[in-house]
Formats: structure tokens, sequence, C-alpha cells
């Protein structure tokens, strides 16, 4: 899949607020177009002929004079919105055209300069608290001294807890709740680079610390595929305890650059006793990659991850081993942040019994997509395929349930510890 | 008779009619070796396809729909050497290629491999230098099946037999008795995929007529491949349809 959900997600998320001047008549066309370009692709492509067992033509019918009264283009969006939403599926969405306005801030060397950034924290929720999971090195919130293991418990004088007991409650048993309640508190750091963002912590010592940070560019480099919003690409390739393989990246991207890590480190461990393929907050990427990936862990040919269907074709997701692969265990971590590719590859390769997934529930949202740009500017993901598992399971709305259940713990996390690859690296020692 | 009879016997009717139809129209249709032959002469003939050793075809692919493009090289010499780059830029780059026994793919997202069955079987058909002359060794029949319309004009239908693998359907124009469209099921081991390729912009590159536009309809996606040069008998190191040594370690396996 060439979009990952989580952008959608990030996206969405972000609270972006742009004053939206009166539709010209022309550009009250254009959202009409797009409404119209829309319900036609997902009609023309997507894998179900029968939609979810939605009239899809009634939705037209119904949304279609919506649109076409839809004062502002936020409006019309939200129409659009309203329409895929029907489908009650992952990976269909519209991103404002505002996401868009990094790409037209380029430097001499034709990167972006981001106008938005964050302090350097990473979050994830543990026992309906949110704690600091990962503190980005050099970044403002490390500067202040954050740590993982703190709690945060409210942003810009905001408390978090009544709003996340709400959208708990409202996401219920949503395998994606872990993933769209963490982004949404991330995002709500996020802002403009030269302001600051007041965050309030509950410390190691169980302090309530109020800090403002500032905030910094994306970690990583900027990557930039096709018509999606710039994205920021990061890996960590590196032994653990001198005798154990470690990557992670924070998405599906950039495959020469993966490619060429994990190369590296596979001639630099050929004697390790085993491997370690991080997962975890990784929210997908592009789809193939997890075929690349699975290359390095089986010298069988012949082996498929999965299958995707689309209307007009299907499509193995084979996996080419390469030319000298590692044989020894392999450990997959993964949490519910973890979706999309991440599930394909972490799914695919618990079912071929070719590696052992550590951590908690992934994310459930692996449905295929593309990412194609509407007349009106805004961007448009959607899902063209249905994906089952090699296991013969479908990964959408199912997820990957870890072979290893390993939750993290806010003691755990202020020890300094991290608890789910401990646990891989036990395992793989034990083997 | 009955009513269903009728029905039955109407129908049986209507196929009968139908197809004699189309045996008539199958005995008007020009024979395929007579098309093929014809493509040969209008595109600059025989003798001047004989004098080319080596091709060198450089331009640029379109993804529209996805606002994706990037460069496109291709390097082919005879009997069946070929090398294929395309950069998908962030996505990563794709080789392709042959050394005249091995055939082999490699593409950052995917990992390396080595082509077999089937898909070693197309791989070798399109690795044939100068395939337009030598079809009556490639292809074990072929037939001229019907018409089809292509941008307005109509085209014959040739169906293409290989000894191994599906038929491949090509469309020769009737006027300008130029190949505008091929049909086949692409082959691979994730899968097979229905692919409708158009050709256009020819022109003259030495004495020979060649497509500088090719469009392909595959499933989900349609690509569109301008070749802005294509040079006959440039030289071409020896060592570049040499295997990468991942494919060589990988033949070694």
């Amino acid at each position: 899949m060439r979009f990952s959900f989580g952008v959608i997600l990030a996206v969405a998320l972000s609270g972006l607020s742009f004053a939206q001047p009166t539709l010209t008549p022309a550009q009250r066309q254009l959202n009409i177009y797009s409404f119209e370009l829309v319900w036609k692709t997902v009609h023309d492509k997507h894998w179900d002929p029968k939609f979810n067992g939605i009239d899809w033509q009634a939705v037209h019918d119904e949304l279609r004079p919506k649109v076409e009264k839809a004062a502002s283009t936020d409006e019309a969006r939200d129409v659009m919105s309203d329409m895929l939403g029907r489908l009650k599926q992952t990976h269909f969405g519209i991103v404002p055209g505002e996401a868009y306005k990094e790409l037209d801030q380029k430097d001499d060397d034709g990167k972006s300069s981001p106008s938005e950034g964050d302090p350097g924290i990473d979050v994830r929720l543990v026992d309906g608290h949110t704690l600091v999971t990962f503190v980005t090195p050099d970044s403002p919130a490390e500067v202040k001294g954050v740590k993982p293991g703190w709690e945060i418990l409210s942003i810009e004088g905001k408390e978090l807890a009544p709003g996340m007991a709400k959208v708990h409650a409202a996401l219920g048993s949503v395998l994606m709740a872990e993933l769209i309640e963490t982004r949404s508190v991330v995002e709500r750091m996020r802002g403009p680079i030269d302001k600051t963002v007041e965050v309030e912590f509950l410390d190691g010592k169980d302090r309530k610390v109020k800090l403002k940070l500032g905030r910094t560019g994306p970690r990583g480099t900027e990557t930039i595929v096709g018509s999606l919003p710039p994205l920021y690409f990061w890996m960590d390739a590196h032994k653990v305890q001198s005798d154990i393989g470690y990557v992670h990246f924070n998405v599906f991207f950039e495959p020469d650059a993966v490619a060429g890590s994990v190369q590296k480190l596979m001639s630099e461990c050929r004697d390790c006793k085993g491997f370690v393929i991080d997962l975890r907050g990784n929210p997908g990427g592009l789809g193939a990659m997890a075929m690349g990936l699975a290359g390095w862990f089986t010298s069988q040919n012949g082996l498929r991850l999965g299958t995707m269907n689309m209307r007009s074709m299907t499509i193995k997701f084979v996996v080419f081993p390469r030319p000298e692969p590692f044989r020894g265990p392999l450990a997959i971590l993964v949490d519910g942040c973890s979706a999309s590719t991440s599930e394909i590859f972490a799914g695919g390769m618990q079912d071929l019994k070719l590696g052992r997934v550590f951590g908690t529930h992934t994310a459930g949202a692996a449905l295929p997509s593309l990412f194609t740009k509407l007349p009106n500017g805004d961007g448009f993901q959607y899902a063209v395929a249905n994906y089952i598992s090699e296991g013969g399971k479908p990964l959408e709305g199912v997820g990957v349930t870890p072979d290893q259940e390993v939750k993290l713990t806010r003691h755990q996390l202020l020890e300094g510890q991290d608890p789910v690859l401990d646990a891989a690296v036990s395992w793989i020692h034990g083997q | 008779m009955n009513r269903f009879n009728f029905a039955k016997n109407i129908a049986i009717g209507a196929a009968v009619v139908l197809s004699l139809t189309l045996a008539r129209a199958a005995d008007d249709l020009p024979k395929a070796d007579t098309i093929l032959d014809k493509y040969i002469e209008v595109s600059g003939g025989k003798a001047a396809y004989q004098k080319h050793h080596t091709e060198v075809a450089k331009g640029s692919f379109s993804l529209a729909a996805m606002n994706i493009n990037g460069p496109v090289v291709s390097y082919r010499a005879e009997p069946n050497k070929s090398l294929t780059e395309i950069d998908f830029g962030s996505m990563g780059k794709m080789r392709e290629g042959s050394d005249g026994t091995v055939y082999w793919m490699s593409f950052a997202m995917t990992g390396p491999h080595v082509k077999e069955g089937p898909e070693k079987a197309q791989a070798a058909m399109s690795a044939r230098f100068n395939e337009e002359l030598n079809w009556r060794d490639i292809f074990k029949d072929a037939q001229t099946t019907g018409v089809d319309t292509v941008d307005g004009k109509e085209c014959y239908k040739v169906q293409l037999t290989p000894s191994e693998g599906p038929p491949i359907t090509q469309c020769y124009d009737k006027e300008s008795s130029l190949m505008v469209k091929q049909s086949m099921t692409v082959q691979s081991p994730m899968g097979e995929a229905q692919s409708d390729s158009f050709f256009s912009d020819y022109r003259k590159e030495g004495d020979v007529l060649m497509p500088h536009k090719i469009k392909v309809n595959a499933p989900g996606q349609e690509v569109v491949l301008t070749f802005d040069t294509i040079t006959f008998n440039a030289d071409i190191p020896a060592d570049k349809f040499a295997l990468p040594d991942e494919i060589k370690a990988l033949v070694k396996k």
C-alpha cells in the first residue's frame, strides 16, 4: 500500500484551522468535481462490488445536494468524509489541501522547511494513562529534562484524562483506539516551530511539573512519494547486547535506505544469535516492502505473506529470499500503533512461523490503498483491495495478536527499561 | 413446437447465424503473417532492422494518478541481452535484465529474484532482439482474430501464441499497418495481471519507425512511458548485461 493510515489520521487530528473565504463559483464547482471523483473512484475500484453492504448510489444521491450547498471547502470536505465514512473501512479519507503547504516551502536543497514541529515526545496509553515512551535526543523535551515514564496530564492547560475517557468510550473496543488516541495526543503538542507548548507532566517522583516546551522539526529526513503530503523517515539499525541485530524504522518508505541499512547490519551480524525488527508505532507505508523485508529471514522459495484481492486481480505477497538470509530467530515488536504494512509483515511472518511477535495487539488497519490529488486541491486516499494474511484471516479489523503479549508499565519506563525488547532478547538468548 | 423449444431454436439459430457471420468475417481478414510482415515493411523493412545490433532507449515514465514519475533507460543487444532501469524516486529503483541466459529482476521494495517458469518464458520473449523480425521463431502460431478500434481507428487483431505461456494479442492499424495495441497476461510470481499497451508517436530513428509513447493500462493504474531518444548500434559496455552480484549469489544457491 502506498500510504499509511497513520498519516491520514495525523492530518485529520492535527487540528489545523484555516480561515475559509466564501467560495467562488469556480471553487464550488471544483468541490463538486472532487465529490464526483471520490464517489466514482470508490464505485469503480472498491474491491467489493457490494461496497461493504452500502447502497453506494443512494449515498451519492443523498450527499450530492449537500456538497452543492457547501459554503466552504471545509464543509465540502466534511460531506466527502461523510460519504467515505459510510463504508466503515480504514484507508479511506480526505486530506486537507492545506497539508500540502509544506511542499511549497522549499530550501535550496529542494527540501521543505517545516513550519510546524513538536517537542520530540512519543507517547502510549498505558492503563488509561498517557505515558512518555520516547524522548528524541537533543529535542526541546530532552533539553528540559522530560523522561520516558512521565505521564502527560495536560496540554495547553487542557486536561487529557477527561477527553481521552470520552474518546475511549466512543471507540469502545475498536482496535484502532490506541492508534487514534495516541496520535491525538502527539498532534495536540504539534504546532508552529517558533512557539512553545505548555505541557504538564507527572514526573518520576509523582510531582506535577509544568514545562513550556519548544518545538523542533520532525525527526528524520523528508520523503515525498507522489501525491502524498511530505513525510519524515528515520531508521535505526544497530546491535543490541553485541549479539542481536536490531532494526527500527518509523514508516515503510525509502526502500533503498531500508534495504541498505538492513544489508549492512546483516553483513555485520552473521554470527548474531537473533534479529529484532521493531515495528512499534510504525503505521505502514509501501506494502511491497513487507515482502522485501521478509526475504532476509528465509531461504525458502515460494512462501508468501498473504494475498491482496483487488476487483480486477489478485496479488500474492511473495517472499523472495535474499542471497544470504539470516536463519536464526527473529523477533518482531508491535503495539497498538503498528498498522498496515507493519501488520502485513508481522502477521505474515507469524503465519509462516518465521518470526515470533512480541508486544500488544496491532491496530487492525491493513487495507492496501492509493493516494491521489482531487480537483479542489485536497488529497484523497482510497483502499483498492482487501488483504488476507497467509494464515487465512483478514487483518482489517482483526490485527495481529502477539505470540507473547508484553505491556509497558510506568515503573519500567521510569527505570529506563524496554520490557518488550527485553522479552524479545530473552527469548532469542533462550533459543 | 412448444415455446421453450422455439426459444431454444431461435437461440441456436442465432448462434448459427452468428457463427456464419464470424466465419465470413474471418475469411475477409488478412492473414496474420501478412499483417506482421507488412508491419516490418512499413516501419523500415527487414534490411533496416537487420542493421541493428544494439539499442539504447532513454525516457521517462509517469504514473499520473499518483503524481509519480521518473527516468527510464533500456539497453538491449542481440540476441537476447537486456537491462531496464526505472527510478521510482522515494519508492526505490527497479532493475530488470538478462545476460542471455539468466532473467532477473531487482526492486528495492521486494528484493532481487531470478525469473523461472512462465515469468522466465515471458522475459525471454521480451528480451529477444529484433523480435518484430523473429516472430516466426518466437510464436508457434499467429492468427488474425478480428477487428478492434483504437483511438477511433480500426485495427486488425492478431493473436500470437508462444511456445510457452498465454497468447498475446496485437492490433495493427488498418491504414498505417503499424502496431497500435498489445494485450497480454503478464506472468509473475505475484500473480497474473491483464495489461493493455497502446503504442503511438511513431517517429523515425535511423531507418526504422519506432513508437516513442507507450501507454500501459494495468489493473488500477495507467502508466505512460515516453522515450526521448532511441539509439541503435550504440556502444554498450560489455559488463552492462553482467549479472549483479546479488543475482549471481541467487543463481549459485
